[in-house]
């Protein structure tokens, strides 16, 4: 690697402040997202921070003027790639950041328009849909909500998630995409709705499914709990000699449908204490020595 | 996808209210959820940018809306001008020759 010195267009002996003005002088010029056409420009800008890496810190450049270390040695220490802005200024991702300097959005000067406007006077055609996609929480898409969002150029637009939106739905906003051309019609928006999982709560088209733990005594003498379904909180019975895999129908606890409200079902599982102490275990293993019972007798033969 | 909290991690000297504040004036357009803000990888490259023309280039906030206006600009043809490119290229080797020859007088200026 060349000298950072040379890199930098400076001398030896420059104070801190020129070399810094080279640095921010010759950056500039070299800038890769500023210089989309320059291919070199990456190899370049990259060449002149890690000359300035070395020699535009006091300490670094010390060392490297004692020769304790070299360009190439402090170079490998450096960030792994990075990735610059103009990989994804013309990517799909990068098309929200056009429109966002041009005042009234359709006022551009449209370099098509120009293209074909004039020739093509009186043809018409309707403006392109844009595809948009976004998440909202589990809860959000059972009960309905409304949603700001940003779209892809800058524009917020409020978005009705209708009670008992399934993942993957798509909303068709009209007339608010693309504008048309030639005064035809806008396009659309249609929006991709995603429903981020729930950590507790599974959809099973209008049911929602979820699974209880229970201790082994509540499992066995029953008991009462508030739980929390996605219309409120309601008290649930646990009957005696519940078991694991025991289901519980909260009826209309479930999506909002216009068929009518689904369930929310809710399975039981028994849960044994995390660390038995012996005399749980002792109690537990007398008492099924004098009741042997199989658990496996009607799945065939025990694996 | 980054959250905020994620990407001031990623670069070290990235604030937390300066990242608002270029938000706030549109530099940085982060796709916003319920509760937090998703930044796509080109919205990092695109912070990485600000922070690097800010922060050691010195380039501050009149400046830097002229060079992200102009920047924008700039790809926003670039991306105009590879359409047109492919469309050029799906023609005929007779229309593109036709293209290519107008296009060579165009570059060669006023004789």
């Amino acid at each position: 690697m060349a000298d950072p010195y040379q890199l930098l267009g400076v001398s030896r002996e420059s104070t801190l402040d020129d070399i810094r003005k080279a640095y921010r002088r010759l950056a500039k010029k070299n800038h890769p997202d500023l210089h989309p056409d320059d291919k070199a420009a990456e190899a370049r800008f990259k060449e002149i921070a890690s000359a300035y890496d070395i020699v535009g810190d006091e300490k670094k450049r010390a060392r490297f003027d004692a020769g304790e270390i070299d360009a190439g040695g402090v170079e490998r220490q450096q960030q792994p790639e990075r990735e610059f802005y103009r990989q994804h200024a013309e990517a799909p991702q990068g098309f929200k950041y056009e429109r966002r300097w041009n005042g009234a959005e359709q006022n551009e000067a449209d370099l098509f328009a120009e293209l074909f406007g004039a020739r093509g006077a009186g043809a018409k055609a309707r403006g392109s849909d844009t595809s948009y996609t976004f998440s909202v929480e589990f809860t959000e898409a059972i009960s309905g909500a409304k949603k700001r969002v940003v779209m892809a150029d800058g524009k917020k637009l409020d978005v009705i998630i209708p009670a008992g939106m399934k993942d993957g739905q798509t909303l068709r906003l009209r007339g608010q995409g693309h504008p048309g051309f030639g005064g035809a019609e806008p396009g659309d928006i249609l929006v991709e709705v995603h429903v981020k999982p729930h950590p507790v709560f599974r959809r099973e088209d209008n049911n929602i499914r979820s699974t209880l733990p229970i201790t082994l005594g509540e499992a066995l003498a029953g008991t009462k709990l508030t739980f929390e379904t996605v219309s409120g909180t309601v008290q649930l019975s646990v009957p005696k000699n519940a078991n694991t895999g025991t289901i519980l129908r909260l009826r209309g606890k479930g999506v909002p449908a216009a068929s009518g409200r689904g369930d929310h079902l809710v399975e039981l599982k028994v849960v044994l204490p995390d660390h038995p102490d012996d005399e749980f275990v002792h109690s537990i293993t007398a008492w099924e020595l004098k009741h042997p019972y199989d658990p496996r007798k009607t799945e065939g033969k025990a694996s | 996808m980054m959250t905020e909290s994620e990407l001031c991690q990623t670069i070290a000297y990235l604030e937390a209210d300066a990242l608002q504040r270029w938000i706030d004036l549109g530099w940085v357009l982060p796709q916003q959820n319920s509760d937090r803000l998703d930044f796509d990888a080109a919205d990092v490259a695109r912070v990485r940018l600000i922070c690097e023309l800010h922060y050691e280039l010195q380039i501050e906030e009149d400046s830097m809306t002229v060079v992200l206006s102009l920047m924008d600009q700039l790809y926003a043809a670039r991306r105009k001008l590879g359409a047109l490119v492919s469309a050029v290229e799906a023609q005929p080797d007779e229309v593109r020759a036709r293209i290519a020859e107008s296009v060579k007088g165009e570059r060669a200026g006023p004789q």
